[in-house]
């Protein structure tokens, strides 16, 4: 698939003819289908394409950020001039620069494999039919179903990028994806739902069975929740959620919450914050992962890094407008694919969800977070939970209304295990995770 | 009028002979949604304003109905020939053969209009919302030698909207929304806290007084003691009351969204078998409304040309009202209650909720304080998130205090606060006459993302799962 992208050459001519010192323009395009079915009947048929400018000036060290999706150049070179006008009223801030050209990446990597052009030849029966089967596969086999909503989706995300000093970059992805939410009868007029979600870069790779099943298991396995008494539990926490645990950590180590001082990581570079066990890496150019990538948002080449390595930090997300303020090195705006590096001490254990539930005692499994929250600055937190309690490697009974609370560091310093079970459809590849000694609230 | 046809580019006869292609393969309804927006955006870091964005966004959305079924499409041009290559795609989900369909004469929708401007953003200088900017952070750091950063973000933004349906309905809108938000990090012997606040109106540039800069400080100021006392407390199962304004999330978590009528419609919320029954206390009102003056929440008209109304969902205890869209108020034969809306032109309109509250009982904040041994007492929040089917809702709370003996004592904060809906509303014991709508920069996520707002006076319940050490 290709696209039109010479309005980016366009715009930056503008930018020159405003006096704009410096620019970054970025084109996104976007193409999606999707089909809802509720039961066995079409619920809802969309379709839609996409297209949009993001503009960023630097206009004599002040620095201004727009976006338009009106491409006429008429109207583009008004928009920007605009721009340029009243970015021009802003403070200076010397920071404001775009990335050192030598930190760019300039192109020549291997494909990264992740653009489906069976995309661009599938029928709208096939994506319908798709979507059927989801339902299908559940419909009738369980007297307790009460309707099951399933989607299929497809999309083309496709970005180039180029700025005034010379750099050129442009990505496209292609994404399939089906999901099943099944609703049950519970007690009274209580009526449990639950999801399941597959994903993938190909088409063919797509797993196209098995969704509507789970999605109806995980259901049924809701019925009869307990409450239990507060008290401290283990918690294993399932790898399609377990990335609730890491996601803090890496926003805590970003240059703007650093530098503001809105982190529970400052200064913790070169410091043991975690466990011995913990090795979080960072690995954007694996073939065909959802998060891979050769450049970030400034144009910044991606590369291999190790985030945390036994429990050391080793790395800040700076950009180059946080470096400069910090008077640091620029890495990378953020991490591209993250996942957790295997560790001596815990190779050759078979890590799955069944494994680590039978090698804990007995605690809580987290199958799904219910709303809470993380404070940035302390690393405190407190979430909803959803699961169940398990004793001796096995499901006792799901649980219903409790919250775990604690802080991320005392957390992290009480890992037992991480698993080895990833799933491929996420951006980050966080497989199930087990802590001791977690503090659950309930009755 | 003739501005919003100039902006898109239509006449009356062209759209007439777009809902007719929409309607082309049998559908039962169409809709064109036509949407241009311009928002603006200033922000304030280490003491300089050193950031501004504007967006613009451009399109049409054009969904055709047949039955319950939803075909949508939009096109973020209005080139003819993508309009109608946009208004063909939604029309397949309707599956008869091509149909003649003759648009009838433009009835145009009259409505009270919630929320006129008085001095539109676009006559507001620049220099003067910098100025603004820059003397909230002066009177921030002036507060308090514990004061470390502070970041702050005004944003504006003015849509206009164009509507035409297949019955001839047909509306202009404009709709200005406008917030300030600040973020304040506090330190003292190597402890840091942060400490927000936001407030957000549907007006125009008149909403920057100094009454609103001084509500800023006033709150800023309440919070940077307490946030160094405040610590999570023991968790577990205890009365809570909520105090007045922002408690109001406990309604739009744990009732409101069951309330919505696409869920009771597809018999999954877990009050869908409870029209016109009792679900609480009958000294309870709760009511969504589109009609408070400036509100966030306030809408002239919905997203498919149902004027702005309110809508009492519970009546003296008794379950009255879900919020309809068109397809559920057909579905439930009755009329709709102005509650399709939609994030933009990009996405078709579903039952959503606009300001939501509860109205005022009988008894004082304080008694119902007194009335409490062991409890907390909680009054700012981040964020909520509910489980429409099981009733498992839960809130966020930012700060709030300890209740022992029928006093206010020690500071708490960051904890999570988890409940059943339909359990929690009928514990409601008590309900102060202190209602006060809240004007925080509330924002709801289903499938898209709406301004919404809420209020609540203090109320007693009896007991929730509260999280904590």
């Amino acid at each position: 698939m290709t696209f039109d992208k010479d309005i980016v050459a366009v715009a930056l001519g503008i930018c020159k003819e405003c006096g704009i010192d410096d620019a970054r323009i970025t084109l996104l395009r976007g193409i999606e289908n999707s089909v809802v079915v509720d039961n066995d009947r079409v619920d809802k048929l969309h379709q839609a394409s996409s297209s949009s400018l993001y503009i960023q000036i630097l206009v004599k060290q002040r620095y201004g950020a727009f976006s338009t999706n009106i491409m006429d150049p008429d109207v583009l070179r008004k928009f920007i001039r605009q721009a340029a006008e009243s970015t021009a009223m802003l403070t200076i801030d010397e920071c404001m620069v775009l990335p050192d050209k030598a930190l760019y990446y300039r192109g020549g990597g291997a494909d990264l494999k992740q653009y489906d052009s069976a995309i661009e030849t599938l029928s709208s029966e096939t994506r319908i039919e798709t979507a059927m089967n989801i339902g299908r596969e559940v419909i009738g086999t369980d007297r307790r179903l009460l309707s099951v909503e399933a989607e299929y989706g497809d999309s083309v995300d496709y970005v180039y990028m180029a700025d005034t000093q010379g750099f050129v970059g442009e990505s496209i992805l292609s994404n399939f994806s089906i999901s099943a939410e099944c609703s049950i009868i519970g007690k009274g007029e209580e009526k449990p739902k639950e999801w399941w979600y597959e994903g993938s870069m190909f088409f063919d790779s797509l797993k196209k069975t098995g969704c509507g099943t789970m999605a109806l298991e995980r259901a049924l396995r809701r019925l009869k929740p307990v409450k239990l008494r507060s008290g401290k539990y283990n918690a294993v926490i399932e790898n399609s959620v377990a990335s609730k645990m890491v996601a803090p950590i890496i926003s805590a180590l970003n240059g703007a919450a650093l530098q503001q001082r809105n982190s529970f990581l400052i200064d913790s570079i070169g410091k043991n914050i975690f466990p011995a066990e913990m090795n979080l890496v960072d690995t954007p150019h694996l073939p065909g992962m959802m998060g891979s990538r050769y450049f970030d948002g400034e144009g910044v080449a991606t590369r291999n890094m190790s985030i945390i390595e036994r429990g050391v930090v080793n790395t800040y997300f700076i950009n180059s407008y946080y470096g400069k303020k910090m008077g640091i090195k620029p890495t990378i705006e953020g991490p591209s694919l993250l996942k957790f590096a295997k560790d001596g001490d815990i190779s050759g254990k078979e890590l799955s969800l069944a494994a680590i539930i039978k090698s804990t005692e007995r605690g809580i499994l987290i199958t799904g977070f219910n709303g809470g929250n993380s404070n940035s600055a302390t690393g405190d937190f407190s979430y909803g939970v959803q699961g169940f309690y398990f004793e001796h490697g096995e499901i006792v009974h799901p649980i219903r209304e409790m919250n775990i609370t604690g802080n991320l560091i005392e957390l992290w310093g009480n890992l037992l295990l991480i698993g080895d079970d990833p799933r491929d459809c996420m951006r980050w590849q966080i497989p199930t995770l087990s802590f001791g000694n977690c503090v659950f609230n309930g009755i | 009028m003739n501005d919003y046809f100039k902006i898109f580019n239509i006449t009356k006869e062209y759209l007439s002979k777009l809902i007719a292609i929409a309607m082309s393969k049998g559908g039962d309804y169409a809709d064109l949604f036509f949407e241009y927006s311009i928002s603006n955006e200033l922000s304030l870091l280490d003491h300089q304003v050193n950031a501004i964005g504007k967006d613009a966004d451009y399109g049409v959305g054009i969904r055709v109905l047949k039955g319950e079924q939803t075909g949508y499409a939009y096109s973020e041009s209005t080139a003819v020939k993508d309009m109608e290559r946009a208004a063909l795609a939604a029309a397949q989900i309707a599956d008869t053969p091509s149909t003649s369909f003759l648009a009838p004469a433009f009835k145009e929708i009259k409505f009270v209009n919630r929320y006129p401007i008085i001095s539109p953003w676009e006559d507001y200088a620049l220099s003067d919302k910098i100025e603004f900017l820059n003397n909230l952070d002066t009177e921030l750091f002036a507060l308090d030698r514990r004061m470390v950063k502070v970041t702050e973000r005004l944003t504006d933004s003015d849509t206009k909207v164009l509507f035409f349906n297949s019955s001839g309905d047909f509306f202009c809108d404009e709709r200005p929304l406008a917030s300030v938000g600040v973020s304040c990090i506090v330190s003292e012997n190597d402890r840091i806290e942060t400490i927000s606040f936001s407030r957000s109106f549907r007006a125009g540039s008149e909403m920057l007084t100094d009454c609103l800069k001084k509500e800023v400080i006033d709150h800023i100021a309440e919070r940077i003691p307490i946030a160094f006392e405040a610590c999570q407390p023991k968790g577990g199962k205890m009365a809570v009351v909520m105090g007045a304004g922002g408690s109001g999330i406990l309604l739009h978590e744990a009732i409101g969204h069951a309330f919505e009528a696409d869920y009771n419609r597809k018999g999954t919320s877990i009050f869908c078998n409870k029209m016109g029954k009792k679900i609480c206390s009958e000294k309870i009102n709760v009511v969504d409304d589109a009609t408070l003056q400036g509100n966030r929440g306030a809408l002239n008209i919905d997203d498919e040309g149902i004027p702005g109304q309110k809508t009492y969902m519970v009546k003296d205890g008794i379950l009255n009202s879900y919020l309809h869209d068109r397809i559920s108020a057909k579905y439930y034969g009755v009329a709709p209650t102005g509650n399709g809306r939609r994030e933009s032109f990009r996405f078709n309109p579903i039952p959503r909720m606009r300001a939501t509250y509860m109205e005022n009982g009988k008894c004082t904040a304080e008694d119902i304080i007194k009335s409490v041994k062991k409890g907390v007492y909680v009054d700012n929040f981040l964020n909520g998130q509910v489980e429409i089917g099981a009733g498992d809702f839960t809130f966020y709370v930012k700060s709030g205090y300890l209740i022992e003996k029928g006093h206010l004592t020690s500071p708490i904060k960051d904890i999570n606060i988890i409940g059943n809906g339909p359990q929690a509303l009928a514990d409601i014991l008590e309900v102060a006459s202190d209602n006060r709508i809240d004007n925080s920069t509330w924002l709801c996520g289903k499938e898209q993302y709406c301004c919404v707002s809420c209020g609540m006076p203090t109320v007693l319940i009896k007991s929730l799962v509260v999280g904590g050490n």
